[in-house]
């Protein structure tokens, strides 16, 4: 019989109050590998409980000690990284060689919460006036919730999770219910840390428990990943219930190839960046602009690479392009394709047919590339969320970074030149949260934040680095005078 | 035909490689060599989990396991040589087609290991 997960709440293992279950397939084999409680807004409840009864003890153990949990974690981490990546791919679809990058910028958090002790020293002046000194003091704030999606199941949660607890705070996770997992193994190794009852808790489901976590008066903060119009929701939920909130949403991240790049290692990361994760990440690329005589260039080596792609299941090691994650995804991306033909764009090269021996039935969709899209296609606009690139004409570098600057969303951009001129004024110029020079995933590591802009993120400190010391804590200040004798 | 088209794809066949030559080197009696091969495995293992970054994986080409097949029934001095050298030529070979400076020095590194033996 297959498992059903339960949630890890005050320590212990305990099944949700409800009977309605999710599947949890291996998109490639179509294998049911388990089913997912959704959990009710009773169920968060008991969670919230459990991490406000866990705070005043946890706030009160040494940062030290609560940094020295994450050394024990990170080593535990380390011990399963061949499980855990393996668990990636079984739920996710992604290749291997993806499962255990994702596996290790996770742990690249881990080591930014090592280092909470030292990013949450205080300052002060003494003698502000006279006699009088001034600090500050940061201090844990309470109960922290992330809602995390399908795309990262590993790392993604642990973006919040060590920063958050080593800051002093207790935690609740949602992940997604199609990849709940990997965080499944993961509050396993947290169960052998032996943290006190209720610091961190998982909470299984979708909707009804995510709702439950943005009304909930019992939580301080929540922090988000996930789709635009649902981070709009969560903020704005959230804000409403007087939370603190970090929700970032998704993407449609231009490429900008200017005539000077070195073509065929532009395209090698090009491609990296359009069809890594078969898509399926807020930076991914999407449209790849050529600028003037690029363009054709552009195409031609991307035709040409991109067709050399093996897809296959992801725990073949030869596989360089795994599943997308679901029959709905498929089904959604495989439409938006058509949509495009429909507008007029053309397909150079087509996924939407691919097949692959010995997983017939997988989500597969094969690298696909639209040519001569306009601004105003849906695809063009609209994420897609799979391997999808598509590409546009400018004649210009300035029509380029006018194009993309149109764009709603602004999670990342990249150029890729051999100039030094344009990339400074690229990166200066373009709205998006992350810029990438001749990088196509501008992924920023666990020390800076995750930028953001326009409908790609809603709220004011942004996840990882020290935005997220300052989500995490609230500071004090403190002015103090002594009366002599 | 297995392709070396990835990382791990690179990085499993070089732990694999290490293996059976530590078997080999233990039956021809040569324990320096099975235990440099054994400390190479470890290491490649770690590599495999530590050097892999998300973001600047790119697809390998040009590379297939069949090139590097070992003959690891002749344990003969010659036999010793010839593996070593086949060895050697894996790690040579692949090294250029991977990105990351950690991983790209260890294959190097290895590559003169098999040469010198």
């Amino acid at each position: 019989m297959v498992e059903r997960l339960r949630n890890y709440i005050g320590g212990e293992w305990v099944e949700a109050g409800v009977r309605e279950w999710s599947p949890v397939h291996n998109p490639a084999t179509c294998e049911l590998l388990a089913e997912c409680p959704e959990s009710s807004a009773a169920d968060v409840d008991l969670a919230v409980q459990a991490a406000r009864e866990a705070f005043g003890e946890w706030r009160r153990t040494p940062v030290l000690e609560r940094a020295q949990f994450m050394h024990h974690f990170k080593n535990l981490v380390e011990d399963r990284f061949d499980d855990l990546s393996e668990v990636v791919v079984r739920e996710n679809g992604k290749t291997l060689d993806e499962a255990r990058g994702e596996v290790r910028r996770g742990i690249e958090s881990i080591d930014f919460g090592i280092g909470v002790p030292f990013m949450m020293r205080n300052d002060g002046v003494e003698d502000i006036s006279s006699g009088i000194d001034e600090t500050t003091v940061r201090q844990p704030v309470g109960v922290f919730a992330a809602i995390t999606p399908f795309n990262f199941p590993f790392m993604v949660p642990i973006w919040f999770l060590p920063t958050a607890i080593t800051c002093g705070n207790t935690f609740i996770l949602k992940p997604s219910p199609q990849t709940p997992l990997s965080m499944q193994l993961t509050c396993e190794l947290i169960d052998e840390l032996d943290l006190p009852e209720g610091v961190v808790n998982l909470v299984h489901g979708g909707v009804t428990s995510a709702q439950a976590i943005m009304e909930h008066p019992g939580i301080a903060g929540v922090s988000f990943v996930g789709s635009s119009p649902v981070a709009k929701i969560i903020y704005e939920t959230c804000t409403r219930n007087g939370k603190r909130v970090q929700a970032q949403g998704g993407a449609k991240n231009y490429i900008a190839v200017l005539p000077d790049a070195d073509m065929e290692s532009s395209v090698k990361n090009v491609l990296g960046a359009a069809y890594g994760c078969a898509g399926q990440r807020c930076l991914a690329a999407a449209v790849a602009v050529g600028v003037g005589d690029a363009y054709d260039r552009l195409r031609d080596e991307l035709v040409k690479q991109v067709a050399g792609l093996r897809v296959g299941y992801g725990l073949d090691e030869t596989s360089q392009m795994g599943t997308v994650v679901s029959a709905q995804a498929r089904e959604r991306i495989v439409n938006m394709i058509t949509e495009g033909e429909r507008e007029g764009a053309t397909i150079s090269l087509d996924g939407r047919d691919l097949q692959v021996e010995g997983f017939e039935d997988g989500m597969f969709v094969g690298p696909t590339i639209l040519e001569d899209v306009t601004p105003e296609m849906s695809v063009a606009r609209e994420e897609i969320f799979g391997p999808v690139l598509s590409l546009m004409r400018a004649d210009s570098y300035d029509e380029a970074v006018e194009l993309i600057n149109r764009s709603n969303y602004g999670n990342a951009a990249s150029i890729f030149t051999s100039s030094g001129a344009h990339a400074r004024d690229f990166k200066y110029r373009v709205n998006a949260g992350n810029i990438g020079v001749n990088i196509g995933v501008a992924a920023p590591s666990a020390s800076f934040p995750f930028g953001g802009q326009k409908d790609s993120f809603f709220g004011d400190l942004h996840g990882q680095g020290l935005d997220s010391i300052d989500f995490f804590t609230d500071r004090k200040v403190v002015i103090e005078r002594w009366f002599e004798g | 035909m297995t392709p070396l088209n990835t990382f791990g794809a690179i990085m499993t066949q070089a732990i694999g490689l290490e293996q059976g030559l530590a078997d080999y080197y233990e039956r021809a009696g040569n324990n320096d060599r099975a235990s440099a091969c054994a400390r190479r495995r470890q290491k490649m293992m770690r590599i495999r989990r530590e050097a892999v970054l998300e973001i600047t994986l790119e697809a390998i080409d040009g590379l297939d396991s069949d090139d590097y097949a070992l003959d690891l029934e002749d344990v003969s001095e010659n036999g010793q040589a010839r593996a070593a050298s086949t060895a050697a030529r894996f790690y040579r070979e692949v090294a250029p087609g991977i990105n990351v400076r950690q991983a790209r020095r260890a294959l190097e590194r290895a590559a003169r290991e098999h040469a010198g033996q």
